[in-house]
């Protein structure tokens, strides 16, 4: 039987309702998710609060089921990703079909739970793991690495149809006419939530102008996020993640400029060279571009992984991002629209 | 102007040399290693900043551990040279990425370079051959790869170990990717008849092809000869395991496992480590040995201080070899120092995802 759209619509306010529930008594579960997210407190309270999308309009929803697609059965496979993101995912599963099984991410499974139990629908069941050969018809929603998604593809084969969102990250571009401060405030909210470990996290930033300019705005971001910084405290930053950084710290002392704190590293590339992308936990390699067709040489090699772009100017962002890419003011990075996947590249 | 530098080369040239004679080292390795850094300091803009970073006042540098090391990735967004561009003799480029950025080790003087790779190349893989021997390449020529260290250097051991031959019967690897089978088979036929070892030269994914194309079928080479393996894969070929390579090539060799030499080196050094599988019949493989003018310490990957022997950790290489360079390099291989050298461990992985954000590891395999 094919659901009509206000029935659809009707499944997504629900999801949406209970994720105001979750937010609303999420004292009980913030404990649970600091220990399994990494981040403070107040990252965690960041999340609820700024993050999670507890008021989306009516066009987001209406869009949101518009591309939902239709299958008998989804199979929801969450992994790895920031903790808000269940919301969006099993929203997207369920306006698709009327039979939804999800498998929280073994990481970070606190959140998902909370919300279809409160969710309470009979069409979203949770289960520990998802048979893949036990599937036949319907489709998977696999979120994680790329390695992950192919490797679903793998076993499912040509019996099951698999939308795999995989591993992103968000740059932004700081025009010529931005004033640096608002720019680097902005961008610094960015950074912070989920401390920069969404996809949609900006890890670049360029800045159109001049080498100096380029530095200034570093200084600006350094302030902000100081400043963030305080208010938000980085959580646990892990082994791996630490030694990835002090080898992006040396890289950049040598190459160009950095800017480390203990809280956050700024690094500033020089003029005309490649963009070296940081480890995430609060990172930003910012880097001068003399014009826009300056960026886009510059992000070319960089353009499939690009999920997020941030740009004060709108009409640049046109000109400058990927296709794909969903774009947004900075500071609106990590807030996308309820609209679809947060990410827009090719999940088949 | 280049006083100083002439200075360090030659200084660094009379290691090769003590070693060539079996001599005692001329001076101390730390002392060049210190004297090369502070005329780095002077030279280099960015690694003067690396040490004004790390608070390291070059003039009081006693040991080559109180160097601070550059690492790889900076030969990829700036210039790693104390000398202008235009006195650059050669310029080497690491391989592209997918993501596009191609490292740079320019040399005003190559001599120092070439007289360090042939003489410990010699050491490793043909210290037993009392004269010249068939060498042949899998692998491009310079002339069609004339930006790779790695050719360079196999270029040096053809000219210095093989006997005569034409670019074409050597380089047996055409621009294209393509084997000359016919080629390889003529000349260990020639070898054969005439009871010549061959040394064979060639990179790790050169090698799968071959086996591939070869299928079970086998090349038996004469007597005393051996095979140079180096390099990773890169994506050019399926990834087989070392051991199996090793196993698999002196099967389609028919020569003993220990005759397969592997090789470690990259772009940004001038200083190359070899197993001495060939010259030690107790070293195992897998252990790689350094020349006396180099040395591979495993650091811990944050700190960047030396892990433990038996440790493993990121290799920093001192390297006296890289006069106008970088003296110390950190690489991204892990390592881990053992009682006859190092052994090496792959590339060491970048921090593992945990939101959806990507890798550096993920955006490299794109």
């Amino acid at each position: 039987m094919i659901r009509d759209r206000a029935e659809r619509t009707r499944d997504v306010m629900r999801l949406v309702t209970a994720a105001r529930a979750v937010a609303r008594d999420r004292a009980s579960l913030t404990e649970d998710l600091v220990s399994t997210t990494g981040l403070s407190r107040e990252g965690v309270e960041l999340g609820f609060t700024r993050h999670l999308e507890l008021s989306p309009t009516e066009a987001e929803i209406d869009a949101l089921v518009a591309t939902a697609g239709d299958a008998k059965h989804v199979a929801v496979i969450l992994s790895a990703n920031v903790f808000v993101a269940p919301l969006r995912a099993i929203a997207i599963a369920r306006a698709a079909s009327p039979s939804v099984v999800v498998r929280p991410s073994r990481r970070e499974p606190h959140f998902a739970r909370a919300l279809v139990e409160r969710a309470g629908d009979p069409g979203i069941s949770l289960v520990d793991d998802v048979d893949l050969s036990r599937l036949f018809g319907g489709e998977v929603h696999v979120y994680g690495r790329d390695a992950t998604i192919a490797d679903v593809r793998l076993r499912v084969g040509e019996r099951i149809r698999v939308r795999g969102h995989g591993a992103g990250m968000g740059v932004a571009l700081v025009s010529r006419d931005a004033r640096l401060e608002d720019a680097a405030a902005a961008l610094a909210a960015d950074v912070i939530a989920f401390d920069q470990r969404g996809c949609l996290s900006p890890r670049v930033a360029l800045v159109v102008g001049d080498a100096p300019r380029a530095s200034a705005f570093a200084d600006a971001l350094d302030a902000a996020l100081t400043s963030e910084g305080a208010r938000v405290p980085r959580g646990l930053v892990h082994a791996d993640e630490r030694a990835e950084a002090s080898r992006y710290e040396s890289t950049l002392a040598f190459a160009g400029r950095v800017i480390a704190r203990a809280d956050h590293v700024i690094g500033v590339g020089p003029v005309g060279a490649p963009l070296l992308v940081p480890p995430p936990a609060r990172h930003v390699h910012v880097a001068p571009a003399a014009s826009q067709e300056e960026a886009l040489r510059l992000l070319a090699d960089l353009a499939q992984v690009i999920v997020a772009f941030g740009c004060d100017d709108p009409a640049l962002a046109e000109r400058v991002a990927p296709r794909h890419a969903r774009r947004s003011r900075l500071g609106d990075m990590q807030r996308p629209l309820l609209d679809g996947p947060v990410d827009r590249r090719d999940p088949t | 102007m280049f006083e100083q530098s002439d200075e360090l080369h030659r200084r660094a040239r009379a290691f090769v040399t003590a070693f060539e004679a079996k001599a005692a080292m001329p001076e101390p390795f730390d002392a060049l290693a210190c004297d090369i850094a502070r005329h780095q300091a002077a030279h280099v803009e960015g690694f003067a900043r690396l040490c004004k970073a790390r608070g390291i006042d070059v003039t009081a540098l006693e040991r080559a551990s109180q160097i601070p090391a550059v690492p790889t990735d900076a030969f990829k967004l700036s210039r790693v040279a104390a000398f202008p561009e235009s006195d650059a003799r050669v310029v080497f480029r690491t391989s592209g990425t997918t993501i596009g950025a191609r490292g740079a080790h320019a040399m005003r003087d190559v001599s120092t370079y070439d007289a360090a790779a042939l003489a410990f190349g010699r050491a490793s893989v043909a210290r037993d051959l009392a004269k010249r021997v068939p060498v042949l390449v899998l692998g491009p020529s310079p002339a069609v790869l004339p930006d790779s260290s790695l050719t360079h250097m196999i270029d040096l051991f053809v000219h210095a170990l093989g006997t005569p031959a034409t670019s074409a019967e050597t380089y047996l690897i055409d621009a294209d990717g393509i084997i000359d089978l016919e080629s390889f088979d003529t000349r260990v036929a020639r070898a054969l008849v005439a009871h010549e070892p061959i040394l064979v030269l060639g990179t790790s994914f050169a090698y799968v092809h071959l086996l591939d194309a070869l299928g079970d079928e086998g090349f038996r080479l004469p007597h005393g000869s051996r095979v140079m393996q180096t390099g990773g894969y890169k994506g050019k070929s399926r990834e087989v395991p070392a051991e199996t390579l090793r196993r698999d090539l002196a099967r389609a060799f028919h020569v003993p496992t220990r005759a397969i030499v592997a090789e470690y080196g990259m772009t940004e050094l001038s200083s190359q480590f070899y197993e001495q599988t060939l010259n030690d019949e107790h070293l195992p493989h897998g252990v790689y040995a350094e020349p006396p003018w180099a040395r591979v310490e495993a650091v811990d990957p944050e700190t960047l201080t030396p892990v433990a022997d038996g440790e493993i950790g990121i290799a920093r290489i001192v390297d006296l070899m890289n006069v106008d360079s970088a003296v110390v390099v950190l690489a991204a291989d892990r390592v881990r120092r053992v009682p006859q050298g190092f052994e090496l461990l792959g590339r060491a992985p970048g921090a593992a995802p945990r939101g959806c954000s990507i890798a550096i590891d993920e955006i490299m395999g794109r």
